[in-house]
């Protein structure tokens, strides 16, 4: 049994999560504890939870996260960073003996369960600070304006509108005084 | 004497949860979340009305469920009695007592530590909260993506002045599901049993006032192009057309 991650997201410097493309061995273990709660069960619902664990792929790119699971009933959930609506992690008292956790995702669906489910994360917390930042309104671009409101007046030295305006005025001017006087 | 109760009552729940805490993997620290430098953090628990909330419950519970216990127990031993079987009704004590006194303690315990494992925390963009003994769930919202805000409270709850704030996201399904906002999945967050609910309310709301989108993964970048017109902007469009007059003097003059 290992320690679970620590909770703090001092960790995600380092963290990469396009690294992330299968789950955790250690969630076969889950699966079968899961298995063995069913107790008459046991054969069929390991088999599928074996099944589920060793087609389990994730695949985390610059614009969002897909997964896909499943042999003969394949299924493959794609969506993108913007489109999160909101991020649950949950790590039950197995999760967390295994030093597991899921991370579920949700979009403005309307289906009672999360969209996708990532199971079997050894860092939730990086993955999560990672989503989040990806995240509508996470952000500085995201709040316009709340910041626009909040230091009205005062400009940004790289807006670039601001700056091709104030040359148009120069331009202008240079025009009006170089231009007037020879004629 | 009933503050050193009190005090020692402390502490052997403290140890406890010590002990409980370190053998279920409870984080001891609250729930963070990444901020810029300079921004405000605030992490809190449910108010102290909460506590009373909850034990105004259990103590309703138990009184009406032991009592039921007991008069079923006193009748069982009054007919064993008549009927000179009063041993049988002896070896019942026992049981019977087990079955008054330890569920209690049980659902004393989860009380203190569903008060204790409950975390809210809220930037100047989103929330979080945490809550679960069993189960640990943790569930992060942007205020972006928040539609809407209920703020709910029965009579006992404003007895003790508190109440849930409700923070729904687009979405149905299990929205509605869990009445003590104990589901899991579901497109909303739950602050449950906090003190200053219209405050917190009152915040969230400033947030979304602000807010330019529907809350629905609108792309920023139109929206940003029509809202970055600061007056810095407006005033540079102002000297153009300064400009521009001048200079038609100029010709004309």
């Amino acid at each position: 049994m290992s320690t679970p991650a620590p909770l703090s997201a001092s960790e995600n410097t380092r963290f990469d999560p396009t690294a992330i493309r299968r789950p955790d061995p250690a969630l076969m273990h889950y699966y079968i504890i899961i298995a063995l709660c069913t107790v008459f069960g046991f054969p069929f619902v390991l088999i599928a939870m074996y099944i589920r664990y060793r087609t389990l792929e994730y695949k985390i790119d610059d614009k969002g996260v897909s997964m896909k699971v499943g042999i003969l009933f394949r299924r493959e959930v794609y969506l993108t960073y913007r489109r999160i609506q909101d991020i649950h992690v949950t790590k039950n008292i197995i999760h967390r003996w295994l030093g597991l956790s899921a991370v579920a995702i949700q979009t403005a669906s309307s289906s009672s369960s999360a969209e996708m489910t990532i199971e079997g994360i050894r860092n939730p917390e990086a993955l999560r600070d990672f989503l989040y930042s990806k995240m509508r309104g996470a952000r500085d671009e995201h709040d316009v304006a709340a910041d626009g409101s909040s230091n009205a007046g005062a400009s940004h030295p790289n807006d670039e509108a601001l700056v091709l305006l104030r040359e148009i005025r120069d331009e202008l001017a240079r025009q009006r005084l170089g231009g007037g006087r020879p004629t | 004497m009933s503050a050193i109760v009190h005090r020692a009552s402390e502490w052997m729940y403290r140890g406890l949860w010590r002990v409980l805490g370190d053998l279920f993997l409870v984080p001891h620290d609250p729930p963070t979340l990444p901020v810029r430098p300079g921004e405000a953090i605030d992490s809190f628990q449910p108010g102290e009305g909460f506590l009373r909330y909850l034990k105004f419950w259990f103590w309703f519970l138990l009184v009406f469920f032991d009592l039921i216990f007991a008069a079923a127990y006193a009748g069982i031993a009054a007919t064993l009695c008549t009927k000179g079987l009063w041993w049988v009704s002896a070896i019942l004590l026992p049981p019977t007592l087990f079955i008054i006194v330890v569920p209690d303690i049980f659902a004393y315990i989860a009380i203190h530590l569903r008060y204790d494992t409950t975390w809210y925390v809220m930037t100047d963009r989103s929330l979080r909260i945490r809550r679960g003994i069993w189960a640990i769930h943790e569930v992060t919202i942007t205020y972006e993506n928040i539609q809407n805000i209920r703020v709910r409270s029965g009579p006992v709850q404003r007895y003790f002045g508190i109440a849930d704030v409700m923070v729904e996201t687009a979405g149905g399904g299990g929205a509605h599901a869990g009445k003590g906002g104990q589901n899991t999945t579901g497109h909303q967050g739950v602050i449950e049993g906090v003190g200053n609910a219209i405050e917190i309310r009152d915040r969230i709301m400033a947030h979304l006032k602000q807010s330019q989108t529907a809350g629905l993964g609108d792309d920023r970048d139109h929206v940003a192009a029509a809202t970055s017109w600061t007056p810095a902007h407006m005033e540079a469009l102002r000297a153009i057309r300064d400009e521009i007059r001048k200079t038609k003097l100029a010709i004309d003059g």
